[in-house]
């Protein structure tokens, strides 16, 4: 008796499920988008802090950049420099003065409208002591900020910068009066900030108030994992809508079915193998040129990404200013990798320890390096470590031999013209080479020089750059308007709709 | 009846499996089919001639690891085993002699360090001196030890009630000299059963760390290392996972059927009572 009334209950069970699963079904086939729809994103990205001068993180970059805040010069998804908070902008003075007229009309998220006075304090923001903005370099040409009316701003340089429209699409623009933002937001962008749980969610809502066009949904949750594939079943299992950049290529798999899209889109994510350029044995140029001889990066990327993914042989990615493939100027070649270590002084090899962040693909590709480099008789060592104890240890305190992380951003030949950078790459050709192409007077020019910088860098294998990221999005296919690309890790996601 | 019970089923099924895995730790330290840094396989390869259990992502042969993987469990078993035995044996003897609060408050100790979770100080010690396999067995050892030394106290407080050491005592024994001769002839028949429970779990605990990454570092390949590389390709590539996997229940299961087994044919208690 018993028995039956459980079976029973299944059974009831079973019908409702079905007749909840045709009638969401029957609902994606009818009905339009909807303009109030929460889109759950996930991702694998960290937010630290809500302040991008404050080493905020790449999830904080991809959570707010473009829906939270934006800045004067907006990144397209193709990677164009666009006009955002900036209506228009003249250069005079021989391009050391720029003239930026802003858009009318912009309201911050508090209510105020935006003046030049915001934009100048944020800019100051960026290049102020204790800014820890990956622009904090570039954008020190900066000599003087004035603001003659509410809508003008000036900018004067110290030397001319051709990059200056592009390196301001990383500055957000700020309420002037928000004093400390790393637990708060006020920007002009088509969301609202609503919350945020460390390493679980942030979440969005649409800005009723901004000065474009309206975002197509209404709140967006970033969901933050730190497992790829919890991520996937999360995904499976509709908890999340879209998984902005997925790491492992053989979880495809499951997703290649109606109910699924995926997408193979650009990204300027890369991996590489950072040497301690002042610490023996990696000061010599020879051993980390053996070094980089010895590694097999078609096959180390193939091994990680499958059919993914594009080997690279410099800081620049082919979408970069100057690129060319030189990976003739260190070969996979092991007895040529022998035949230099012997000549740096190291024939009998060598012994070092590779800092290795504890996420993927990072010990897998630590495991690759290090069978690699046994070949030419060099032994490593793997030190696991955390994310945390990374930039500690080897970004704050340069407290290592080697390391290996990736690079989210574009464009980063400039890191190599800046001695004091944690790798501590000294070549005062090179620094001089990445200044003229500043002020260099068309892009042409400005391109032809960072060609000849990324040359020298790359005959003293500064750093060994493996490969390049694919983008891959992988979305429910309910899911339309998504950006497909990963520049700078950017995810805007106001044109996202749900149907 | 004694014969039948001497040749222990579960003995004779726990020894094979245990053996086995003990068999390819040994090969292993001499012969592997390929080098551990060899990367010459294909991607994800299958099973073949040539690689039997298929190949990992970086191309290296799966048969090769999880032989070596077979090793770095043993040496985790033998080694935690040994430290947990040594210290938990010496604490458990002073907890057993000593009197009132001296044996409370040992007791209190081991109980506290039995409810401490043994990963939880494994990701402790680990942290304070590395990830290695010295830390991963040094932590498990300790872990165990309290087990042992509360059970060794137990046992050594019931041996001390009887007469005969009563009599010992009187007749002048030495208390060192009563320890070799009377207590722990009379007490390792159960400890063996318990050292033997503990070779099994020490390999499990091992393999959680190496999942978590705190076990030994690459290139060593322990079956928790294997089975969180596997993660990720389990569905294009189910044997890089259930190869390790097996081999892990196999460890775990032999061992508890050793245990058994030898309880079957060392405790005279259990002989008496059948």
């Amino acid at each position: 008796m018993k028995k039956s009334t459980k079976r029973m209950k299944l059974g009831g069970i079973a019908v409702a499920a079905a007749v909840a699963m045709s009638m969401t079904l029957g609902g994606t086939s009818a009905s339009a988008a909807n303009s109030n729809a929460t889109i759950d994103i996930g991702t694998l990205h960290e937010v630290q802090n809500l302040d991008n001068t404050a080493n905020g993180g790449a999830g904080l970059t991809e959570a707010f950049t473009g829906n939270v805040y934006e800045g004067l010069f907006k990144l397209s998804d193709t990677g164009k420099v666009e006009n955002l908070l900036a209506k228009s902008y003249k250069v005079s003075n021989g391009g050391l003065t720029y003239t930026f007229n802003l858009r009318s009309n912009v309201q911050f998220h508090s209510g105020k409208t935006m003046t030049s006075a915001d934009v100048k304090y944020s800019l100051q923001k960026v290049t102020a002591t204790g800014s820890q903005s990956p622009q904090k370099s570039a954008l020190s040409i900066i000599s003087s900020i004035q603001t003659p009316n509410p809508s003008t701003v000036v900018v004067n340089l110290s030397s001319k910068s051709i990059s200056l429209t592009y390196n301001l699409t990383y500055v957000w623009i700020v309420n002037s009066a928000i004093g400390d933002m790393t637990s708060t937001e006020d920007g002009t962008g088509p969301y609202k900030y609503t919350s945020w749980t460390r390493g679980a969610t942030i979440s969005l809502t649409r800005f009723d108030g901004y000065w474009g066009a309206l975002a197509k949904n209404k709140v967006v949750v970033f969901h933050e994992f730190t497992d790829g594939t919890a991520l996937n079943n999360a995904l499976l299992s509709h908890a999340v809508d879209i998984i902005t950049s997925e790491g492992n290529p053989d979880a495809l798999a499951q997703f290649k079915n109606a109910s699924f899209k995926i997408t193979n889109g650009l990204s300027t994510n890369k991996q590489l193998i950072i040497f301690n350029d002042k610490v023996a044995p990696f000061n010599k140029a020879l051993v980390r040129k053996a070094a980089t001889s010895a590694i097999d990066k078609a096959k180390l990327l193939s091994s990680i990404w499958g059919d993914y993914g594009t080997v690279l042989s410099s800081v620049m990615t082919p979408i970069d200013p100057g690129y060319e493939d030189l990976s003739s100027l260190n070969p996979y070649d092991v007895s040529l990798a022998k035949s230099e270590l012997a000549k740096a002084g190291y024939p009998k090899g060598l012994t070092f320890t590779l800092d290795t962040p504890n996420d993927d693909p990072h010990p897998a590709a630590a495991a690759f390096i290090q069978s690699s480099l046994a070949q030419i008789g060099i032994t490593m060592k793997i030190n696991i470590i955390t994310t945390s104890q990374w930039f500690d240890k080897i970004y704050k305190k340069r407290d290592y031999t080697a390391t290996i992380q990736n690079v989210l951003s574009g464009r980063n030949i400039g890191w190599y013209a800046n001695p004091d950078f944690f790798w501590q790459y000294n070549n005062p050709r090179v620094t001089a080479l990445v200044s003229q192409s500043e002020s260099a007077n068309s892009l042409g020019a400005q391109a032809q020089l960072l060609k000849r910088a990324n040359k020298l860098i790359v005959a003293d294998a500064a750093s060994d750059w493996l490969y390049l990221y694919p983008l891959i999005v992988v979305s429910s296919s309910s899911l339309s308007g998504y950006p497909v690309n990963g520049i700078n890790s950017q995810f805007f996601v106001y044109n996202i709709t749900k149907n | 009846m004694t014969r039948k019970r001497r040749h222990s089923l579960p003995l004779i099924v726990g020894g094979t499996l245990v053996g086995f895995i003990a068999l390819m730790a040994l090969i292993s330290i001499f012969w592997t089919p390929y080098s551990i840094q060899d990367m010459t396989g294909g991607r994800l390869g299958p099973l073949s001639s040539h690689h039997w259990l298929g190949t990992d992502k970086l191309g290296r042969d799966l048969l090769s690891r999880v032989m070596i993987g077979a090793r770095i469990a043993i040496a985790v078993g033998f080694g935690s085993v040994l430290i947990g035995a040594i210290l938990g044996v010496i604490l458990g003897l002073v907890a057993g002699f000593a009197q009132r609060w001296v044996d409370e408050s040992f007791s209190a100790m081991f109980d506290i360090l039995i409810a401490f979770p043994t990963l939880l100080l494994a990701m402790l010690i680990v942290a304070a001196r590395g990830a290695s396999l010295t830390s991963a067995i040094i932590a498990i050892g300790i872990g165990m030890s309290a087990i042992v030394a509360r059970l060794t106290r137990l046992l050594v407080k019931r041996v001390l009630a009887k007469d005969f050491i009563t009599a010992s005592r009187a007749s002048g024994t030495s208390w060192a000299r009563i320890i070799f001769i009377h207590i722990l002839p009379n007490i390792w028949t159960t400890l063996i059963v318990t050292f033997a429970l503990q070779f099994g779990f020490a390999g499990l605990t091992e393999a959680s760390l190496s999942y978590l990454g705190l076990g030994a570092p690459p290139p060593n390949a322990s079956w928790g290392s294997l089975l969180q590389e596997a993660q990720a390709t389990v569905l294009t590539s189910p044997v890089a996972a259930i190869a390790p996997g097996v081999l892990l229940v196999c460890l775990v299961i032999g061992m508890n059927l050793v245990a058994d087994g030898l309880r079957d044919v060392a405790d005279p208690t259990l002989r008496r009572s059948r």
